[in-house]
């Protein structure tokens, strides 16, 4: 048994950066940093239970996308027989072990088969399951370095190529990335800290009550987790309800201009490497108007959900003030180790110098 | 997207076009920050290329038999003699290359791809097969420098290097949003443009051939590669083809002075070298700015970007972004502690020392390092991290080839290959039938790091002159390095009347960073202790893990006055440099921090490194164009196998 996402007490960043990215994955996943003990691999595991379906090629090992690219074996089906049988398949988490090796996380030659048949086949790796799901990794910055190399490559071109052992295999691997690391056992690369979309720093809660509150919980986890998950069942229904809404009234959220330079000015003010800080706070503010405002539909009646006019879905300031954190945190040039509490002063400084408009 | 709509950048696309009109342009190398969109626009780039055109995208997985080439395991099975399986540069001949993040390619392979693309032709000669077919192709490759650089020969062999920066206009970085989000906003246009310019790059060439380029053109062309001061004629080559395609490229059927202009900071800025009177104006440049710096914003801690000054200066112009340009840094950011006047600070100094009152000291500003690297060993080690490079003898590390040689790590598509021509012969029906001497076993290769152990001296003479400001201000800076190749990271302080090991071995830079900061000065000089403490941390290290190599950095003036006995401090510290200089897993660099141009120099520092046969640097001195290794390694001999 799980523990129910929604059952998590506190925490509210990560569990808004873990929802962001279910609702809208070119996000780019999110990083958690912090101590022991903060709910962080809780916080991911849990998730499972919220993601939603998606529609793959049957049987393919990699959960290839029928109208999107396709792998070498999906290829070669649609040559041979012209079309490609579909089926709809739950979201995973995939966990990257720390110990992994090259071989296992990329695909590799099957051995058996070859030594068995003499011949070539592919054996997917870990990157293959990961592909359209959450691809997990507990300390981060633990991995080794040319396992990270690697990682970097996929994740850069969104396609896993095997050119090694005799084998060549080309299949994409679309994942969103989530890692938890504790800063202090060692620092991540620029290039792999630059890959996550959003970061959360998460401590633990100094709030007497809640800290109760997660104790009681606890127990009555422990005691019966059925019990205690049927109990979290409607919280759970409502929250899966509210994200799949969010992820419908996306696809109609248009920043306007005005919303795209206040984002330029901010990130401009605290220039920033690159432009991946201006894109993914632009889609993290759209994607937080989208769960914003599919929450308010909650609260009305719901048997007027489906076909609503989604002109509520405008981005606000407090949108992009409540995303900027997220997103722009640990893209903020820090100059050689520097702590981070200056940035977050930097930062509120960039939010505090005020928009250009004022949408409410 | 296309390649048309691809915002800005104008001459990283103009060094794709012109290669892609005259592949003899010799590549393109993209450097710069991440996110500035060199991945995008170079995958960009099979856009405007003929429709049959190969793009191969050189994954860093790749093995060397997948890279070059060698015996099908399958077919040759089956056909019971050696059936040949070309590699993946034989499917990109006449096409491109692409490699992203080239810099982490492992170095074998990288040495590789190089190869047959200088000799534009592939020669296989191994597992009993011989081959060889022409392989022509441009290589595209991207580098983040923050990860570590290539070697300027390996520089050299791109045709044109170009620097893609983040875009600083608003409505190009809007514009920018928009494209990288066209499920938003639409596709900003239909590839009209892309249609258009692949024509033109037909067209041109066509008639490439016959543009012609006149000796005063190739006249001027050798004179601004002298006056870059090029090693070699590669650049001088690379700069008339470049020059010519980009006649072609205007129409026109002769090289001009503007051809060769338009064309020059694609090609010189990778390959332009200092000449030894501008590195002397680079020193003395450095000098002023130090100077500068200490009559009146001491403690800031923006970074100087000295380095910078080498390589990037065509592209620096153009994006603004000046080397050596130093902003100021705002108020807010600026340390108040130390806005004092030279002149009073040393007077602090000297009370200090008397009163032996303490006092942390800020970060100087810090400054890119000369390089720290061993040469590569033969040695297999256990430890990661980037600094040497290293074969590996566990099984990690990245897998690049089988080798014949007994280990447990079979590999076991280079056993396939050798046992597969005698399957036939020897009778297979079911199973692959392999004998003991097809087995192969893996070829890893991994960086190794290292364990930098900063004994910093913290006594009270390190406050006069604001010496450890400096100190501070090296230490991050080879923090910085540290950083940059995995090392980890210890350091060791000495004052008052005892040595402390402040941070214990940690891979934490961050942290390093963190106690530097703390690091308190105030009392004697216990320098005999603070050797003793790194003898001792030394030997811990070793006995635990034998194989990890240890650089020792002493920062001091050398003027000890606290012992550890009651014996003459020379002594003391004889005794200990003798069993410093005597481990054999450790090499030592003493950093002097006595200034150079005072009147009571003593030079001990200097006696203190040839004792530890260390290399010897003052401060200054650090602050290098990292064009020398500041480390050499000295004691291979006793380690080598």
């Amino acid at each position: 048994m799980i523990f129910p996402f929604t059952a998590i007490v506190g925490q509210e960043e990560m569990k808004l950066g873990l929802i962001l990215n279910v609702i809208n994955p070119s996000i780019g996943g999110l990083l958690i940093m912090g101590e022991k003990g903060t709910a962080k691999s809780t916080a991911v595991r849990a998730l499972a239970e919220l993601l939603p379906e998606i529609e793959t090629v049957k049987g393919c090992p990699f959960n290839c996308d029928p109208d999107g690219p396709l792998c070498t074996g999906c290829r070669e089906t649609l040559e041979k027989e012209c079309r490609l049988e579909r089926e709809r398949k739950k979201m995973k988490v995939v966990e990257l072990p720390l110990g992994v090796t090259e071989d296992r996380l990329i695909g590799t030659l099957d051995i058996e088969h070859a030594i068995k048949k003499g011949e070539k086949r592919f054996e997917p790796g870990i990157l293959a399951g990961a592909n359209r799901n959450f691809l997990y990794v507990d300390e981060v910055n633990l991995l080794e370095d040319h396992i990270v190399d690697l990682l970097l490559d996929s994740a850069a071109m969104g396609v896993n190529t095997v050119e090694r052992e005799g084998v060549s295999f080309t299949h994409p691997a679309r994942f969103i990335l989530v890692g938890t690391m504790n800063p202090e056992e060692g620092d991540l690369r620029p290039q792999l800290l630059d890959r996550f979309g959003l970061c959360v720093h998460v401590g633990s809660i100094a709030d007497k009550a809640e800290r109760v509150e997660i104790l009681r919980r606890k127990a009555a986890f422990d005691a019966d987790p059925e019990k205690f998950t049927a109990e979290w069942q409607p919280e759970q229904d409502m929250l899966s309800k509210r994200i799949g809404a969010a992820k419908k009234r996306l696809g109609h959220i248009r920043p306007s201009d005005t919303v795209l330079e206040d984002i330029v000015s901010i990130t401009a003010s605290l220039d920033l490497d690159g432009h991946r800080a201006d894109i993914v706070l632009m889609k993290a503010a759209m994607t937080l108007a989208a769960f914003r405002s599919a929450g308010k539909d909650e609260n009305k009646d719901t048997r007027l959900m489906g076909d609503l006019s989604y002109a509520a879905s405008t981005i606000t300031n407090d949108d992009i003030r409540k995303v900027a954190g997220l997103a722009l945190s640990h893209r903020m040039k820090r100059l050689p180790f520097e702590e981070m509490g200056m940035d977050m002063r930097r930062l509120e400084a960039a939010l505090s110098m005020g928009f250009s408009h004022d949408v409410q | 997207m296309t390649f048309s709509d691809f915002v800005g950048h104008e001459d990283a696309k103009l060094a794709l076009v012109l290669n892609a009109i005259d592949p003899g342009c010799g590549g393109v190398l993209f450097t710069g920050e991440r996110g500035g969109g060199k991945s995008t626009l170079s995958r960009l780039f099979k856009k405007i290329l003929p429709e049959d055109t190969p793009f191969i995208e050189l994954p860093l997985n790749v093995t060397e038999d997948a890279l070059l080439g060698g015996i099908d395991i399958e077919e040759t099975i089956k056909a019971g003699r050696r059936v040949f399986q070309p590699g993946i540069l034989s499917r990109a001949d006449h096409g491109v290359v692409y490699v992203d993040d080239i810099n982490l390619l492992s170095l074998e392979m990288l040495s590789l791809v190089l190869e047959v693309s200088g000799l534009g032709e592939n020669i296989i000669e191994r597992e009993g097969i011989a081959f060889r077919h022409t392989s022509r192709f441009i290589l595209v490759a991207t580098m983040n420098e923050e990860e570590g650089v290539l070697s300027p020969h390996l520089l050299d062999r791109f045709g044109m290097m170009v620097l893609c920066e983040g875009l600083e206009d608003v409505r190009q970085r809007i514009e920018i949003m928009k494209t990288a989000a066209p499920e938003v906003f639409g596709p900003p246009s239909f590839g009209q443009g892309d249609h258009e310019l692949s024509e033109r790059i037909r067209s041109c060439r066509l008639f490439l051939k016959d543009v012609t380029i006149p000796v005063e053109t190739m006249g001027y062309i050798v004179q601004m590669c002298i006056e870059a001061n090029l090693a070699g004629s590669r650049g001088d080559i690379c700069l008339m083809y470049a020059s010519r395609a980009h006649a072609a490229y205007r129409g026109s059927m002769e090289v001009t002075r503007d051809d060769v202009d338009a064309v020059a900071p694609l090609v010189l800025a990778h390959r332009k070298r200092a000449s030894q009177q501008q590195q002397q104006q680079g020193r003395q440049r450095q000098e002023q700015q130090q100077s500068d710096r200490q009559a009146g914003r001491d403690g800031r801690r923006e970074p100087q970007e000295q380095t910078g000054s080498e390589g990037h200066e065509g592209q620096g112009q153009q994006h603004g972004a000046q080397p050596g340009d130093e902003r100021p840094a705002p108020d807010e950011f600026r340390s108040d502690r130390d806005g004092g006047e030279p002149s009073s600070n040393e007077e602090n100094g000297q009370q200090r020392e008397a009163g032996g009152k303490e006092e942390v000291f800020d970060i100087g500003a810090s400054f890119r390092t000369k390089r720290m690297m061993f040469r590569k060993d033969r040695i297999n080690r256990l430890e990661s991290g980037r600094r040497t490079k290293t074969g590996s003898r566990d099984k990690s590390g990245r897998y690049i080839k089988g080798i014949q040689r007994k280990r447990d790590d079979i590999a076991i598509d280079a056993t396939l290959r050798a046992a597969a021509p005698y399957q036939k012969a020897r009778g297979r029906t079911g199973m692959v039938l392999i004998h003991d001497d097809d087995l192969r076993f893996k070829q890893r290769e991994k960086k190794m790091g290292h364990l930098v152990v900063f004994v910093v001296d913290g006594s009270g003479s390190m406050g006069a002159r604001r010496r450890m400001v400096e100190t501070k201000g090296a230490v991050q800076s080879l923090l910085m390095d540290c950083y940059q190749k995995r090392d980890r990271v210890s350091m060791i302080v000495f004052r008052r009347d005892r040595a402390e090991v402040v941070l214990p071995p940690t891979s934490s830079v961050e942290l390093a960073s963190k106690r530097l900061k703390e690091i308190p000065v105030g009392g004697k000089t216990p320098l005999t202790a603070g050797l003793m403490e790194t003898y001792r941390l030394i030997k811990r290290v070793t006995a635990r893990s034998p194989e990890t190599r240890v650089i020792g950095v002493l920062i001091t003036d050398g003027r000890a006055n606290q012992g550890l006995s009651d014996a003459p401090i020379d002594q003391e510290i004889e005794k200990m440099t003798r069993l410093l200089s005597g481990l054999r897993s450790a090499d030592y660099i003493v950093v002097d921090t006595e200034d150079q141009a005072g009147f009571f120099r003593t030079g001990l520092a200097r006696k203190i490194a040839s004792r530890l046969d260390a290399d010897y640097h003052t401060i200054d001195g650090l602050k290098s164009g990292c064009l020398f290794e500041m480390v050499r390694m000295k004691k291979t001999e006793g380690i080598g196998i």
